[in-house]
């Protein structure tokens, strides 16, 4: 008998449906960039704006944090790290890394439940 | 009570955090950097501790502010924290950390969710720390 999921009573935050997301957002705004200062703020506000829409979209009952990193490929060292109070069995996270010729990009998603 | 839309919630409940237990982003942010000044301090970047060090403010700075029924306050808030270190790029004249990245969050209740930064800087490193709290009723 085929398996059939019920979209509406999917337990926890899809890590791997957040992830697709994120990465073709950030290469419709990254993709055959180079590094450039000047439009740093505008890719990465283009980047977790776009993330965040089609995170909504999804319709389910969750508040998101996005933050989005990008960075200049350099022999300088860059890390990240996070860490979270709240209910490990219906809140979730993903995180996004992407690069190119000249860049690094990072994005994480908090996917925080809203449980009435 | 109004029912949940799919992009944006309306929430009329009576549930609401009284006034001193709200997420004060300048309450937490003092709290982040008194914790970022006593670990910092005489922090040297090494690509080796890094990564540790990086993981231990996370949690130390979690800890510090999501304890359920601390003194604090924000018994009825879930947390994020969020740690990025980096490397000082010049020794000789420190730089700003890097264009900083956009944070955004999507909030049902901006009455009661919220978020502080703070940025701690020496000569050999950068370190930048985003806190989010969201309540949960």
């Amino acid at each position: 008998m085929e398996e059939y999921h019920r979209h509406c009573d999917e337990v926890g935050f899809n890590a791997d449906e957040a992830h697709n997301i994120v990465k073709e957002c950030i290469d419709g705004v990254l993709g055959g960039e180079d590094y450039n200062q000047n439009n740093i703020n505008q890719w990465t506000a283009s980047i977790v704006e776009q993330s965040l829409t089609h995170l909504v979209k999804l319709g389910k009952a969750y508040k998101y944090i996005v933050t989005c990193a990008v960075v200049q490929r350099s022999a300088y060292g860059f890390h990240t790290a996070s860490s979270c109070f709240w209910d490990t069995t219906s809140d979730g996270t993903c995180t996004v890394r992407w690069e190119n010729r000249t860049m690094n990009c990072i994005v994480n998603v908090f996917a925080i439940a809203i449980v009435l | 009570s109004a029912a949940p839309r799919a992009c944006a919630l309306s929430l009329s409940l009576s549930l609401r955090p009284v006034v001193q237990q709200r997420f004060g982003p300048s309450v937490v942010k003092d709290r982040i950097h008194a914790v970022l000044k006593e670990e910092l301090a005489n922090a040297e970047y090494s690509p080796e501790e890094m990564p540790q060090l990086t993981k231990c403010l996370s949690e130390t700075i979690k800890d510090k502010l999501g304890i359920p029924g601390w003194q604090m306050g924000f018994d009825r808030y879930k947390m994020v924290v969020q740690v990025v270190i980096g490397e000082q790029r010049n020794l000789s004249r420190p730089l700003r950390p890097p264009p900083p990245s956009a944070w955004l969050l999507t909030v049902s209740d901006a009455d009661t969710d919220n978020y502080t930064r703070d940025v701690f800087t020496n000569d050999s490193l950068f370190c930048v720390v985003a806190a989010f709290g969201c309540f949960y009723y």
